[in-house]
């Protein structure tokens, strides 16, 4: 009679076939990245050099810049773990604890959300603001309620915007160049303009086509929306993220700006391809909203979770002062990932019966009212249409 | 809806090991112990020891819920009352009865002359003396389902057998599909059902070729091939997929009853011979064992004999680092001494060995798990309130909806025995109520 081993069913587990787990998922995400990364490069690197306006140092630059970014993340969280952790006072024990945090990512995020020309010490106080404040003080990795990466990116975009723009903001040195661009990416004319007019907003960057490639000024990655597709597809096929999030979300925004569009006497669809593909909306829906750890777990949470997304993201962006909604709105709606994710578990387990009609109703009337008052509100700031006829406008 | 339809999950199925060899029929061991244990009522011993039993003679009593009589499964003397290991790893009180090989059997046991004038009530009361229960792996007793005050339309045979590595109930459909649809016919009859189906895997089109000759004389019997996914053997999923209705809580709600095929097969022998519930089959697989096969054999006879059988554990296998499961390896139990007896709802012993070690980093929150479960429950949810003991989240959470199909731990990327939380908090349900 032989003595066997214990355990728990099921006995068999994904996770432990080889090439399969948590450590899959991250190096698939980080692969994911890559696209994006070879875009930037390319985009504010090789083409700027072919141009002839830069030499070859700078043109390695952007993918430096965006490494750097990772490993600074990684110092910081290795720093972080050697002193706040008693059992990881070693280098090998912090290796050991770096191995299944994946603490690059923050860092590689940031990076690329990040003007090309950011002084290098801001990106360091980003990866600090982020790594440690963002993710190490709630308990690190798996235990963070704000996305780490746009932390830091907020506390850069409060408090040193003005450091970026003295250094060089956002345009390489072939931008900088082109007199249409007047200093401003395609959001900040939006938010100083106000006025929705195909010839002011969208023709000094050529066409929508360019804004779809991605050759319009903006952040280091957030522009290449082709590439940021490729990357979708990839980590749809991989599993990595779910498919539905980062529609819903872009989903969300085309429609609502198609109906501010309309309020305000300009029907075309230009509008709302125009929001979509300007600003981080594209990134920040592949690479950030589907972030798991500050996201709702259950599929109709996420669901829920990507349309409030949207709303927010169109509120920010239209009517707050800052040109970019959607870093703000992912870390806004990541204080109720917790709420979200624990009412819609319920409707989802039970289904919509009477002991769940409250919590649908709650999301349901909430979402309307946010959808109908961005709208109303949005579409009467860039025309008097509403604010003339109907009259209503000055209400909000 | 969108997010309510049971999808289930792909698993590598593993059933090549033990799918060829023919089921062998194992009648006449040496000893039986009889456990007195079924689900969770403790059975009364109707015997003294001493005693010389006929095979087919009543041993125990179920008693309270599901009150059935249990029959002896060989010929012989009780020779003691005593503890075996059971599948519910426990120890439990067994009779022990030792084979005189004279294959005596027990006077009820004849041929019935009439079996198709049997009416509804008859054919009740033949499960309850058989001591019918599900052999499908819950064990229930099969005549509580055919009681219902629902009104029944439909009764399914279950061949599906979603769980890895089992193939005893595949091997039984196509030795016995003769059995197989004369029994599904009475339980038609005693449902006073219309519709009859045999469910199967789509893969295993064997089924199907081996049924179609016998359903000529029953018209009203189909066949229905599923997807091969897991779960797609459970009651709510089969029913949902065969008529497209869905149920709260029992599948004679929507005038539905599903049965195992080895259950039917066992009935059919009932109906005519009036033979009760002995003997069941089982399959003997895993990695660990020399020459996995299916087997055909009484209760009480202990696992051991059968892997002797199998050409006994793998060389070089190390108990220590290798699983002895009773069960489905999705839903089974890890037995930690090989000493076990087989009881009625014990569909397979598999042996294998334990995988590396990996270092696993924290939950990530993918949702996978969410994403998997058939019950649409969101099991981290469930574990946080469990945690926090918080009954009222737990309820509201519905975790009493859980099965336990092992899915949300399998698919777990973090190996989280996120599974064992959920089922934990289900159990703190049902002993607070």
């Amino acid at each position: 009679m032989a003595r066997f081993a214990g355990g728990k069913a099921p006995f068999l587990r994904i996770s432990d076939q080889p090439n399969q787990g948590t450590g899959i998922i991250m190096r698939d995400f980080m692969i994911g990245l890559a696209p994006v990364i070879l875009f930037s490069w390319y985009k504010n690197g090789i083409q700027v050099m072919i141009d002839g306006n830069i030499g070859f140092f700078e043109m390695l630059y952007p993918l430096i810049f965006i490494l750097l970014g990772g490993l600074m993340s990684l110092i910081m969280e290795g720093i972080t773990l050697y002193i706040i952790h008693p059992d990881s006072r070693s280098l090998k024990g912090v290796m050991a604890k770096l191995s299944t945090s994946y603490p690059m990512v923050p860092g590689l995020l940031l990076a690329m959300v990040l003007p090309l020309y950011t002084p290098v010490w801001v990106l360091i106080f980003g990866c600090f603001m982020g790594t440690v404040v963002g993710k190490m003080l709630f308990g690190g990795f798996g235990h963070n309620i704000f996305n780490p990466a746009l932390i830091g990116y907020l506390t850069i975009a409060v408090t040193l915007t003005g450091v970026i723009n003295a250094a060089g903001g956002v345009f390489n040195a072939s931008e900088v160049l082109v007199d249409s661009y007047a200093g401003a990416t395609p959001l900040t004319l939006l938010s100083r303009i106000k006025e929705l007019d195909y010839d002011k907003l969208v023709a000094p960057y050529g066409t929508l086509w360019n804004f779809f490639l991605g050759t319009i000024p903006g952040a280091l990655a957030e522009t290449g929306a082709l590439a940021i597709l490729v990357s979708y597809g990839w980590l749809v096929y991989r599993k990595v993220i779910k498919w539905f999030t980062p529609l819903i979300y872009v989903g969300t925004v085309f429609v609502l700006s198609w109906f501010i569009g309309i309020a305000s006497g300009e029907p075309g669809i230009w509008f709302p391809l125009y929001s979509i593909l300007s600003g981080g909306l594209m990134f920040g829906a592949v690479f950030m909203a589907t972030e798991p750890v500050t996201t709702p777990r259950n599929p109709l949470g996420k669901v829920v979770f990507a349309l409030f997304l949207g709303v927010f993201t169109v509120l920010f962006r239209y009517i707050s002062t800052l040109p970019e909604g959607v870093a703000t709105s992912i870390v806004f709606l990541n204080i109720f990932t917790m709420p979200i994710d624990n009412w819609t578990a319920v409707i989802r387990a039970r289904g919509i019966k009477k002991q769940t009609a409250i919590k649908a109703s709650v999301f349901a009337v909430l979402f309307i009212a946010l959808v109908l008052y961005a709208i109303l509100k949005a579409g009467s700031m860039y025309t008097a249409f509403i604010q003339g006829p109907i009259g209503i406008g000055g209400w909000f | 809806m969108l997010f309510r339809k049971i999808k289930g999950v792909r698993i590598e199925g593993n059933k090549q090991m033990s799918r060829c060899a023919p089921l062998r029929d194992y009648l006449d061991p040496p000893v039986v112990s009889i456990p007195l244990l079924q689900g969770m009522s403790v059975l009364k011993p109707a015997v003294e020891v001493g005693a010389n039993v006929k095979i087919g003679d009543i041993i125990a009593y179920r008693e309270g819920f599901g009150a059935m009589p249990i029959h002896a499964s060989i010929a012989g003397k009780v020779t003691a009352i005593k503890k075996v290991w059971h599948a519910s790893g426990r120890m439990v009180e067994a009779v022990e009865i030792e084979n005189d090989h004279s294959g005596a059997l027990s006077d009820s046991i004849q041929p019935e002359k009439n079996p198709d004038g049997l009416d509804k009530e008859a054919l009740i009361q033949k499960m309850i003396d058989a001591g019918l229960s599900g052999l499908g792996g819950a064990g229930f007793p099969t005549y509580i389902k055919y009681q219902t005050k629902c009104p029944i339309d439909t009764v399914i045979i279950n061949a599906i057998e979603c769980e890895p590595y089992l193939t005893c109930d595949f091997l039984m459909s196509i030795k016995y599909p003769e059995k197989l649809v004369k029994g599904l016919h009475y339980f038609m009859k005693a449902a006073g059902a219309e519709k009859g189906v045999i469910a199967y895997k789509a893969y295993n089109q064997a089924v199907e070729d081996a049924v179609k000759p016998y359903l000529e004389r029953f018209p009203e019997i189909t066949t229905f091939p599923l997807k091969d996914v897991y779960p797609a053997g459970w009651e709510k999923y089969v029913t949902e997929a065969v008529t497209g209705k869905t149920y709260p809580k029992l599948p004679s709600q929507v005038g539905v009853i599903v049965n195992n095929a080895g259950t039917a097969i066992a009935y059919a022998d009932m109906v005519e011979n009036n033979i009760p519930l002995i003997a069941r089959n089982i399959t003997i697989t895993g990695e660990g064992i020399t020459n996995p096969q299916n087997f055909y054999v009484p209760f009480g006879i202990k696992v051991a004999e059968l892997v002797a059988l199998c050409g006994g554990y793998q060389e070089g296998l190390d108990p220590k680092y290798a699983w002895y499961i009773a069960g489905g390896p999705m839903t089974g139990k890890a037995i930690l001494i090989d000493d076990l007896v087989v009881n009625d709802t014990l569909g397979a012993v598999i042996v294998i060995p334990t995988p590396k070690e990996k270092l696993h980093p924290e939950c990530l929150g993918c949702g996978k798990c969410a994403d998997a479960c058939p019950a649409f429950l969101t099991p981290t949810e469930i574990k946080r309130a469990y945690d926090m003991k918080d009954e009222t989240a737990i309820r509201n959470l519905q975790a009493d909806k859980c099965i336990a199909c092992g899915l949300c731990s399998y698919v777990c990327p973090s190996h989280i025995e996120i599974t064992d939380a959920v089922v934990k908090a289900r159990d703190s349900l049902k002993k607070g109520a």
